[in-house]
């Protein structure tokens, strides 16, 4: 878990457990569609830990276990709606190169989300990305 | 990559950037802060073997900022 691999740190453990508070709390982005995200970007990554937790807002708000099983389906599956399909597009993409980011996709999100939430949404990507290769790197911890 | 900036900066009078454009997001912003300095203010790992990792990561990603 990226919780343990920061055990050594303890002060950043705590400036990023404010930072990852405040993007679920206030990001203004749905938490069901940020831990899709989390999800996704820690399962490309081959994070386990990151794939094995929940988050407890995401729970609360309802995440649906099913979907979460049929993620990797989510350019087909009808469950995922166009919001949840053009973050996770851009989730996918940020994880394996983001030049190949379209000036499309990033105007499909911000269509969906507005200004403030689509800047949550990539700063919390930036976040799960970071974090899951730390982990992976560091797996063991 | 797109040379157009994709979303607009929270800063009247000021271009998109990294920064005028994370300001529709302050606390977040905030946090960032504290944490990035954190980064750089604690720890056993000079700051110059700190810079060649950013710099490295930077040069990888492209990133012109």
């Amino acid at each position: 878990m990226t919780t343990d691999l920061l055990a050594a740190r303890p002060e950043l453990a705590d400036h990023r457990a404010t930072m990852l508070d405040g993007i679920w709390r206030d990001s203004g982005v749905p938490p069901r569609l940020l831990e899709l995200a989390r999800l996704r970007v820690a399962a490309l990554l081959h994070d386990e830990a990151g794939v094995a937790a929940r988050t407890p807002a995401a729970v609360a708000a309802g995440l649906d276990a099913d979907l979460v099983d049929a993620l990797a389906a989510w350019p087909t599956d009808p469950r995922f709606t166009p919001t949840d399909r053009a973050a996770l597009a851009l989730a996918e993409q940020f994880v394996m190169d983001c030049h190949g980011i379209t000036d499309a996709q990033v105007a499909e999100l911000h269509d969906a989300l507005g200004d403030q939430a689509t800047v949550g949404f990539l700063i919390a990507l930036a976040l799960f990305d970071g974090f899951s290769r730390a982990a992976t790197v560091l797996r063991g911890f | 990559m797109s040379t157009t900036p994709r979303l607009p900066s929270a800063v009247e009078g000021r271009d998109p950037d990294l920064r005028s454009v994370m300001a529709h997001q302050p606390g977040i912003q905030r946090d960032f802060s504290v944490l990035y300095g954190t980064f750089w203010s604690h720890g056993v790992l000079d700051h110059p073997t700190k810079e060649v990792a950013r710099l490295r990561n930077a040069r990888i990603t492209d990133c012109g900022y």
